[in-house]
């Protein structure tokens, strides 16, 4: 290998100690006795291009060329002999080794998954990795989602007789607002829902109405992950049964927000 | 019914490693040792015969997997993916995590030169590490290993299985961490002083243990 040409594209390095390595085994250099003045400005030149837009992965390269520095300026420095001198080399001398090491191990690992990967059993299939939580769409339901939002809205004692009088309204009006919606697309972002209204409380209606029209199996709810915006999609317009279904099933809370019944109002 | 008979049904109707004590729920008259002494019958019956596949051993279990001289024919089938690969920072990640267990993020990243923990996570959600512990330092940092998956991901029966530290073309004799975990065993490969081998293969000078320790 001709000193000068020393051409390096960081993209195919895995980090710096893989850069250091590639460096001084291309010059067959001995690894016991760097020459740490050129390996240094090499490592420079190589990483003087570094795009700064990837700042966690020039940080890296950085902090080993400070590392270079140091160990050049300590090798100029007159060492003491009382002290333990070290030659301060030894402990990248000790990295480099024990990376090669395991950058040799990686390719065995590699020879022995290929060798793996050509044996089938009996209808194989590789098991999806369970880490795709945040590609996949996200099943929530609207018991969840109404969970979620009757925290933030905790009711003030003194309004509530009229929210109750509100939400009365709201729920009906709420309900059929999504099914007209509904009936021209075949999906609605909640957002656009909500959008000619600023009060929070038309927020909780709507989404009691969504509520009970999932439970109708009237719509479906998709989120594409956390946080992210809330689709009503149609799925069967027809099962409206025309009417909020309070009784028999659900939790006390779910009516008593709906306010259906006189007698509940004061709980909401 | 020989008991190798139902091994076999139990292993054919798998698509995963079965441990022994697993196929051996099988019938009442199995037990671990009778399970394996029918695995190693099968073996037998299976090499003599020349079947297309064998019992393989991957981690704790045992699975029936094709011999790798068919693989040409199979990856003709789409009803055969191909096993996904993992990336280099991945494998360099197993490595040490496969040798240094159990370790934490930070080690890692030392000896790697470079942020981990996105690999770290990714390796993870593939189930091939996972946590393990803490450790008893500031800030009590997991600690990861690998698991079983980690085995049955390479083909290996065992840790055993994963190269020797001492094989390898390059190695530093007094100061390899790697080697500490050798000298749990055998007295270890210590060769006193600082010996540098560099760039060819060690053979020979004192190393009498052989592989299967």
């Amino acid at each position: 290998m001709k000193r000068d040409v020393l051409v390096v594209e960081l993209d195919r390095f895995q980090g710096p100690l893989d850069l250091l390595l590639h460096l001084i085994r291309q010059q067959d250099i001995d690894i016991f006795d760097i020459p740490i003045a050129t390996i240094t400005d090499q490592f420079l030149g190589a990483i003087r291009g570094i795009a700064a837009e990837d700042l966690d992965w020039a940080g890296e390269f950085l902090e080993m060329a400070a590392t270079l520095i140091r160990i050049k300026a300590q090798m100029l420095l007159p060492r003491s002999s009382e002290e333990e001198d070290e030659d301060p080399r030894a402990e990248l001398v000790r990295r480099l080794l024990e990376y090669e090491q395991i950058r040799e191990i990686a390719a065995r690992l590699s020879s022995a998954e290929a060798e793996r990967g050509r044996r089938f059993s009996k209808g194989y299939l590789e098991p999806r990795p369970k880490g795709l939580l945040l590609d996949t769409p996200l099943e929530t339901n609207w018991e969840e989602v109404m969970e979620a939002a009757m925290r933030v809205e905790l009711p003030h004692p003194l309004a509530r007789a009229h929210r109750v009088t509100t939400g009365l309204v709201a729920l009906e009006e709420k309900i059929q607002l999504i099914l007209d919606t509904l009936r021209m697309v075949t999906r609605v972002e909640f957002r656009e829902l909500l959008a000619p209204w600023k009060d929070r409380m038309h927020g909780v209606m709507t989404l009691l109405a969504g509520l009970e029209l999932t439970r109708q199996r009237v719509v479906t709810l998709q989120q594409s992950r956390l946080f992210s915006e809330l689709w009503i999609l149609r799925k069967d317009l027809e099962a409206w049964r025309g009417e909020i279904e309070g009784e028999g099933r659900g939790s006390g809370e779910e009516e008593g927000v709906g306010g259906r019944r006189p007698e509940r109002e004061d709980w909401v | 019914m020989k008991a190798s008979q139902i091994v076999e049904g139990v292993l054919f109707s798998s698509d995963a490693p079965l441990k022994a004590e697993e196929i051996a729920r099988a019938d009442e008259s199995l037990d671990e040792d009778k399970v394996e002494q029918a695995i190693q019958e099968l073996r037998t019956l299976y090499d003599e015969s020349e079947r297309a596949f064998q019992i393989m051993e991957l981690g704790e279990g045992y699975q029936i997997l094709t011999r790798p001289e068919f693989a040409s024919y199979l990856e003709r089938f789409d009803t055969v993916p191909r096993p996904s690969r993992l990336s280099g920072p991945a494998l360099e990640t197993l490595a040490i995590i496969a040798y240094r267990q159990p370790i934490g993020r930070v080690e890692m990243e030392y000896i790697r030169g470079v942020g981990s923990a996105g690999v770290i996570r990714t390796l993870q959600d593939r189930d091939l590490i996972d946590v393990v512990g803490r450790s008893e330092g500031l800030g009590r940092p997991l600690l990861y290993g690998t698991t079983q998956r980690f085995l049955e991901h390479f083909g290996f029966s065992s840790l055993d299985d994963l190269p020797r530290p001492e094989e390898l073309p390059v190695i530093l004799r007094d100061r390899s961490p790697l080697e500490e975990l050798l000298e749990r065993e055998e007295g270890g490969p210590g060769a006193p002083g600082r010996e540098p081998v560099e760039g060819e293969a060690l053979d020979g000078g004192g190393e009498e243990e052989d592989r299967h320790g």
